[in-house]
């Protein structure tokens, strides 16, 4: 068992560090504020395949394994959580789907475009009615000669003010007797295809969040992915690996945090002294080291069961919940320590603050994340 | 055209504690990263590998954490890379490791054209390796240079040296030693950290293998010793100017007169009339 990391981790870890500070960490706050998304950093990013990170070599990618990934959006996120979040759904949901379920046609049309970032991707689930309770999208997908006409309306989509291509569920009908979904590619530029105004949220504030309304509209039948009604079964695999890439980015959002808490403590000088030499700020460190190593270990396992080819499954869920968490007391307590100035805009962990809470609720709340692992558990012989 | 690149391990803090016996760095308490002023020389070669073409090898001497800089300079465009690594060999100082760097590079790449070092390193800041491996292996050299190109067999290379920018031409084989002023580094590639790795490219040297032994460190190995090692004290004072913003300001350039010109390059009284008119 090895609990350290190698020497290609720390190498990925130092140079998407240097990244994330050189590029980002100028602009976080400001691209917080106003809600827009850094098209020229994305830009270097492309360049430097951050949307191709487990995509094979031969499609263009760099075909990292999932810690290196995780590293990848854990770096990212520890200075923007909002472009972590643009690389994990892009990585995580919408091109995973591709490498899992896409045909060899499909994988050749669009993995190079998607691992070069040419194409960004977004996964399209979550509906006003849909959204823990996946089964019940309303979204229609109607065969008409060879092309099936989709009408909804999907909401809360990740990088939906940008995507080039997002996967849309849908109900098909076509053994007549009950309504299954299905998966289907949509290019944002098919007719029918319509974007909503982004939303204007808590945190993640420069990822451009927005619906997106499919009204009649047309998709070619060799964009389905998969079979007609894998819908649940690429929704709940594709989930499944997202929340990796969640807990990557929660954890990243708690290292950031927990590093600028721990800066401020040795500075802020308070009753003639470091307030980091007071005990109760030390309990807080102290539990803010221990909570956040171990989120690590949690995530770090469920990345390399995924990489053994292993269920991972209920690991990932574990991960997401801990890490969505762990991100949220960390975040907090970084506030806490930073007293006034942490509730001001003035200083980082505002932000980090804001932006953790959303970890703990998309791509599966910490109750259903709860739900998964506990059927696993019961549903093991071998506890 | 051959070109080798010379490469160290820093420590990724400026602050790091001395042992106070040995007078050295406690390295082992940060993590390393590629020396700046290397990277930037390792950028030099690439521009050069990517306008004339060009076969670059990437060598440093340290412990085994050290092959990680070799491995992102592969990630960056390097063709192989170097570590020599020995206990024996620890502790050098400028004089004995430009010596064992010039048998490394007399050995394994004798028909090199260009040998490229960062100007300083950020951890000791002698700038002396440089043009100390320049004197071992009797080549033309040139120290802090900005900006480089090359016809045929011929470097010429602009360097700035007390306030005077200077060009200078030298035939190869040639040293020069790149300063932070261009070649910005360009980022890596996850594509190229990843290749990195899969490739076994990296050559391992030990002492034993450059024929360097224990006597031969004594003779020619390192011939200075750190008597004291500490650390300058400064102090922080805060002053608080108060009145009206006007008044304020006009304090503020009076008093710190010398240093703010020092610190924009230029007279105070270019800018004390624009205040004052507004």
């Amino acid at each position: 068992m090895q609990f350290n990391p190698c020497m290609k981790h720390k190498l990925i870890r130092n140079s998407v560090r240097h990244f994330a500070e050189t590029e980002l960490a100028p602009i976080a706050a400001e691209i917080d504020r106003n809600a827009t998304f850094p098209r020229d950093v994305i830009e270097k990013m492309k360049a430097l395949n951050y949307f191709g990170l487990q995509v094979p070599k031969e499609f263009g990618g760099a075909a990292m394994d999932s810690i290196s990934a995780a590293i990848v959006v854990e770096e990212i996120s520890r200075v923007c959580a909002a472009v972590g979040l643009c690389i994990t759904v892009h990585n995580g949901v919408a091109v995973y789907p591709f490498l899992q379920f896409a045909s060899r046609e499909q994988k050749d049309t669009y993995l190079p475009k998607l691992a070069s970032g040419e194409i960004i991707g977004a996964f399209s689930l979550t509906e006003a009615n849909a959204g823990s309770d996946a089964g019940s999208v309303e979204t229609t997908a109607v065969k008409n000669g060879h092309e099936f006409i989709l009408n909804g309306t999907k909401i809360f989509v990740t990088n939906g003010g940008i995507c080039d291509l997002s996967l849309i569920f849908a109900l098909t009908n076509t053994d007549q007797i009950r309504l299954q979904s299905s998966v289907f590619i949509v290019e944002s530029g098919f007719p029918g295809f319509l974007r909503g105004e982004l939303e204007d949220l808590c945190g993640m504030r420069a990822n451009p969040v927005s619906s997106l309304f499919l009204e009649d509209c047309r998709v070619p039948e060799k964009n389905l992915l998969g079979k007609l009604g894998d819908g649940m079964k690429i929704g709940l695999a594709t989930l499944d690996n997202g929340r990796i890439g969640v807990a990557a980015q929660a954890l990243g959002i708690a290292q950031g945090a927990y590093e600028a808490a721990v800066k401020y403590a040795k500075e802020r000088q308070q009753f003639k002294k470091p307030i980091a030499s007071l005990q109760t700020i030390q309990n807080y460190i102290a539990d803010m080291a221990t909570e956040q190593a171990a989120a690590r270990l949690l995530l770090y396992r469920a990345c390399s069961l995924k990489d053994e080819g292993s269920p991972f499954g209920c690991e990932a869920a574990m991960a997401k919940l801990y890490c969505s968490q762990v991100a949220s007391r960390i975040t907090s307590l970084a506030v806490q320590i930073h007293g006034g100035y942490g509730y001001s805009k003035e200083y980082d962990v505002e932000r980090y603050f804001r932006d953790a809470k959303v970890t703990e609720i998309y791509e599966g709340t910490s109750e259903i994340q709860r739900l998964v692992i506990a059927r696993s558990v019961l549903s093991q012989m071998i506890l | 055209m051959n070109l080798v690149v010379c490469l160290k391990q820093v420590p990724m803090v400026t602050e790091l504690p001395w042992d106070e016996k040995t007078g050295t760095l406690r390295r082992d308490l940060a993590a390393g990263m590629m020396n700046p002023a290397c990277k930037h020389a390792l950028e030099a070669a690439l521009q050069i590998k990517e306008k004339y073409s060009a076969n670059i090898t990437a060598i440093t001497m340290g412990p085994p954490a050290a092959q990680e800089i070799l491995r992102e300079a592969l990630a960056l465009g390097a063709d192989r890379a170097i570590l020599i690594c020995d206990k024996l060999l620890a502790g050098s100082d400028t004089f004995a490791t430009s010596w064992i760097l010039a048998e490394a590079i007399k050995k394994e790449c004798p028909k090199f054209d260009l040998l490229l070092c960062g100007a300083y390193t950020s951890d000791s800041e002698t700038a002396q390796v440089g043009p100390q491996l320049a004197e071992k292996l009797d080549l033309p050299a040139a120290a802090y240079i900005e900006k480089l190109e090359i016809n045929g067999r011929t470097l010429r290379v602009r360097r700035l040296v007390d306030n005077f920018r200077e060009t200078l031409e030298m035939e190869f084989p040639a040293l020069v030693t790149v300063s932070m002023e261009n070649y910005e580094p360009r980022y890596t590639t996850l594509v190229g950290l990843e290749n990195s790795f899969n490739e076994n490219s990296v050559i391992i040297l030990d002492a034993g293998a450059l024929g360097i032994n224990a006597s031969a460190m004594e003779s020619q190995g390192s011939r200075t010793k750190v008597r004291k090692v500490f650390l300058r004290k400064t102090q922080k004072e805060n002053v608080l100017l108060q009145g009206t913003a006007a008044t304020v300001v006009t304090e503020f350039l009076n008093k710190y007169q010398r240093k703010i010109s020092a610190a924009i390059g230029k007279s105070i009284e270019e800018i004390k009339p624009v205040h004052e008119n507004k």
